[in-house]
Order: structure tokens, then C-alpha cells, then sequence
């Protein structure tokens, strides 16, 4: 079900009747599905009793990047999961470049790269030969050399994967979501446990990344991280989206002075810092 | 899928424990068992090493890859997420297993030739009369262990539980079969029952092919039903993720 262009939005007692909690997707009309990176229309997750997805429905355009933006619990790996194709949601529909994930997995699978929250991979398996067999799976992969250069990890192609420590493992992870040169690429937790020098490596990794056009999904809970990278960006909460919007047009619809405060504001809760 | 299959035998390769079971066990049931074998003629020009050792010692080989190896690998690729990351690639879980299965079979053929290389020249074994037959069984047999495989990895939550499982699987379904001093050593009703179990069949099937003679129809039902049985039960119970 598509949400009304205006929704009041009531957080301890504050009335946000003029939050845009969903765009009207009306505002899209007209623009040919093909244009549309990602659309998620509606979609819900329920296990049993537990909703892990209530409402969701966002719209990324080709090329943009776009920041999902939660607490954990918040809902955000599963509606990933759902629009990944890894999940079927309850509700709702998913389109990829205007491919359902699910019925047309192998189309998907050739423009779509995921960085999973969880790196797992063979772990007797050496760099080199993880990333040669990721590449071995499309027509058209990018160089080995350059991937790893990429994530910064070409010091370390002769090491198996169970030998590097969380943050290489985590890098490498991201360079096999590129190894097919994706046209929309989800990455979930980018630079959860980086360390700041390799942070600032994957945020310029990603930045180049934009600059090629490729249209990205980025989870986070990281407030720089997302303010940096994201052209607009979506608050989830409970498995509803909150808001959705750039990101200081958030800020000034809550009407605080920064993106922490407004997210406060909006889910009455901290978000907890990256690692 | 060459890549997936030269990274599979990679990972078989590294897992030294994986490698010991399929090939230094047979090896050594091989030695033990050839030395009080004896040279005794049993018939046409075949002894008790090539009508009983042998086939003895090539089913202990591909019963402990696909019963013991191959449900540990899946179950290890389910419990680490490893399936779940390929998910979202063009490469499907089904070509892990494809990729396996081959795997399986190349570790299995290097087993039973160097069984067989030991054999003829330590012990003069001969080869199969009829070698075609013994071929046959063995890739039927083949198909059956895995398909047993298949069953212990969709129950097994962990890969040590899945080799655990598979272990007691494969000493009852071989202690049945003959592997500790032949079934006739054993009481008339469990010597029967082994005789008509996987692996029981496929030694009685195998040493019928090794003497050139007719190979009882019931021990190539009784894989037959194994492959059948064990496909079902998995593709109900077997999970991905």
C-alpha cells in the first residue's frame, strides 16, 4: 500500500504533520521503470508473530546513492535481504532495473553486486583465488589487480581468507561485490570495523564508484558515513520508513541542527555508533 | 564452473583430516587384510584379495568420501553462510554441489587407484575380470553413499555433527557390509541384513564383477533404492541456509 504524500507523525507528543514520510510516488510518474535502480513498493516480512518489516516503499533513482539509515532491529538487513532477492517479502513487490529478484534471479545476478552485513567466504581459500573465483562467475569481470587495489588488499592475495583480521575480511568482501562491474550495488555495513584509514579508502572507493554511475544502496548506521556519501537517504524505525529525503532536508524537517538529532527526533532513540 | 570445482578441490585438498579417512583408511584395511588374505587360488586364477579385499577396500573408499567428506563440506557451507554469499551471485548452490560431487569423484577415482596400485604391487592383486561391470558398480555405488551423504547433510545442524553422524552411519552400514572380518562372521539375521544394506550389496555386487560372474539383480535394486531413497528424504529436508 502506497503511503499519502503527507502523514502526521507523532514522536513524544511532537507533531510532524508536514514530514514527508514516504514520497508520493506520483512525483515519479512518468519516469520508464528502466530509470528506476531499485524500487520497493510496499514491501512487509513477518516470521510468525515477529514483523521484522513493516511497510517499506523507496524508490532509487539510476545512478544515485542512497542511504538506509537505522538502528539495529531496525529492519534494514531484512529489507535488504527482500530486495536482494535472498528473501521473499510477505507483501509488496521488488523491482531491479525492472527485474523481479526472485523470478528473474540470473538477469539480477549479472548488474546486481551485495556486500552482505557477514563476510562469508571460503576460509582455506586464498585472496587471489576468492577473487578469481567471484570473477569467474561473470562474462565481463574487472581485473583482479584492480579489485584488489580497489580495497586495498593486494599485500595480501597470497593469504587465505580465515588468516586476515575482521577488517581485510570485510574489504575483500566489498571487492567481490564488484567483481562484475554492477550496475546497482548494495553494501551493507561498509566500513563496520575499519579502521579510520580504511574507512576513508572505501568512502573514496565508493565516491569513484559514483562517479561511474553505478546506483547504490547503502546501509548504515553511521552518521558521517551516510551524510558524506548519500544523495538522499531514508530513516527506518520498527520496520517503517520514518522519513526519506536528502540529508539536509531531513535535518530540516525535524527541524534540528544535525542529522544525529534529527534522527532522535524522528525514531525517539540514539543511534548506536559505527565500530 | 571450472574455477568452482578447481576451488573445491583446493578446499579438499587443504583439509587434512578429510583427506586421511577416504584414503589412509582403505590403505590400511588393504594391508592388514592382504596379509592374511592369502595366495589360495578361489577361482579361475582369483584369490580371496581380489574377490574380497579389493572390493572391500574400494567401497570403504567412496562410502567414507560420500558419507563421512562430502556431508561435512555442505554442512560447513551452510553453518559459515558460504551458500548464502554465492546466493547473490550468478552461481547457484545447486553448482556447489555439482562442483562437489566432481570433486568427489576425482578424490574417490585417486583413492581407489592407489588402493589398487598398492594391491597389485605389494600383493599381486589382480584386475577385474570383468572391468566394465566393476565401473558400473562403482559409480552406482557411488551414487548411492552420496545419496547418503545428501540425507546426513540436511540433518546434521553443524559439520561436526555431520561427520559424527556420518561415521556411525558408515561403521554400521559397513560392520554390517563385512568391513571387520567379513559378514560371515557374523550371526546369520545381521549377516542377511548387511548383505542387502549399500554397502553390503555393493561388496557382494563389486566381487561378482572382479570374478567376471552374473551380478546378483538384488544388490543393484538395493543401491538403486538407496540412490532413490536418499535423493527424496534430502531434496525434503535439506536446507540452504
Amino acid at each position: 500500500m502506497i503511503s499519502p504524500p503527507l502523514q502526521k507523525v507523532m514522536v513524544e507528543g511532537r507533531d510532524f504533520r508536514h514530514a514527508r514520510v514516504c514520497p508520493p510516488f506520483s512525483t515519479f510518474e512518468g519516469m520508464s521503470s528502466t530509470e528506476t535502480a531499485i524500487l520497493a513498493e510496499g514491501i512487509a516480512k513477518s516470521y510468525r508473530r515477529t514483523v521484522a518489516v513493516a511497510d517499506v516503499s523507496l524508490r532509487i533513482e539510476a545512478g544515485e546513492t542512497f542511504g538506509l539509515l537505522g538502528a539495529n532491529g531496525a529492519g534494514k538487513t531484512t529489507t535488504v535481504e527482500m530486495i536482494a532477492g535472498l528473501r521473499a517479502p510477505s507483501q509488496g513487490r521488488v523491482r531491479v532495473l525492472g527485474l523481479d529478484p526472485r523470478h528473474d534471479r540470473a538477469k539480477v545476478r549479472q548488474v546486481l553486486g551485495v556486500q552482505l552485513q557477514q563476510a562469508h567466504l571460503h576460509g582455506a581459500l586464498r585472496v587471489s583465488e576468492l577473487v578469481n573465483l567471484y570473477r569467474s562467475f561473470y562474462p565481463n569481470p574487472r581485473s583482479a589487480t584492480d579489485l584488489l587495489e580497489m580495497v586495498g588488499l593486494s599485500e595480501q592475495r597470497r593469504d587465505t581468507f580465515e588468516h586476515l583480521s575482521g577488517g581485510q575480511q570485510q574489504r575483500l568482501s566489498i571487492a567481490l561485490a564488484l567483481a562484475g562491474r554492477p550496475r546497482v550495488v548494495i553494501l551493507d555495513e561498509l566500513t563496520t570495523g575499519l579502521d579510520p584509514a580504511a574507512r576513508r579508502r572505501m568512502w573514496a572507493t565508493i565516491e569513484g564508484l559514483k562517479h561511474d554511475g553505478v546506483s547504490i544502496l547503502l546501509v548504515s548506521h553511521a552518521m558521517e558515513e551516510v551524510e558524506r556519501l548519500c544523495d538522499r537517504i531514508a530513516l527506518i524505525d520498527a520496520g517503517r520508513i520514518i522519513a526519506q529525503d536528502t540529508p539536509a532536508g531531513i535535518v530540516a524537517q525535524a527541524g534540528t541542527d544535525s542529522l544525529d538529532e534529527a534522527f532522535v527526533a524522528l525514531t525517539g532513540s540514539e543511534l548506536e555508533a559505527a565500530e | 564452473m571450472l574455477t568452482l570445482i578447481a576451488c573445491e578441490a583446493k578446499m579438499v585438498a587443504r583439509d587434512t583430516a578429510g583427506l586421511i579417512v577416504p584414503i589412509g583408511l582403505p590403505l590400511l584395511i588393504l594391508v592388514t587384510s592382504a596379509f592374511s588374505a592369502g595366495s589360495e587360488e578361489i577361482v579361475d586364477g582369483m584369490t580371496a584379495l581380489d574377490l574380497f579385499v579389493m572390493p572391500l577396500v574400494l567401497v570403504v573408499v567412496v562410502a567414507s568420501i560420500g558419507m563421512i567428506n562430502m556431508p561435512s563440506f555442505l554442512a560447513y557451507y551452510r553453518r559459515s553462510g558460504i551458500l548464502r554469499r554465492l546466493a547473490v551471485t550468478p552461481a547457484s548452490p545447486a553448482m556447489v554441489l555439482a562442483a562437489q560431487a566432481i570433486v568427489s569423484v576425482l578424490q574417490a577415482a585417486i583413492g581407489i587407484a592407489l588402493a589398487f596400485v598398492v594391491a597389485s604391487l605389494g600383493f599381486g592383486a589382480n584386475p577385474p575380470r570383468d572391468p566394465w561391470a566393476a565401473l558400473g558398480v562403482i559409480a552406482l555405488t557411488m551414487a548411492a553413499m552420496y545419496a547418503i551423504g545428501m540425507i546426513v547433510a540436511a540433518i546434521a545442524p553443524t559439520p561436526n555433527s555431520a561427520v559424527a553422524i556420518g561415521l556411525v552411519a558408515f561403521f554400521i552400514v559397513g560392520a554390517l557390509g563385512g568391513m571387520f572380518g567379513g559378514r560371515q562372521a557374523l550371526p546369520g539375521p545381521l549377516a542377511e541384513v548387511g548383505g542387502w544394506l549399500p554397502f553390503g550389496a555393493a561388496v557382494d555386487a563389486l566381487s561378482a564383477a572382479w570374478a567376471g560372474a552374473a551380478i546378483h539383480v538384488g544388490h543393484l535394486l538395493s543401491l538403486g533404492v538407496t540412490v532413490a531413497v536418499g535423493v527424496v528424504i534430502a531434496a525434503l529436508l535439506f536446507r540452504w541456509e
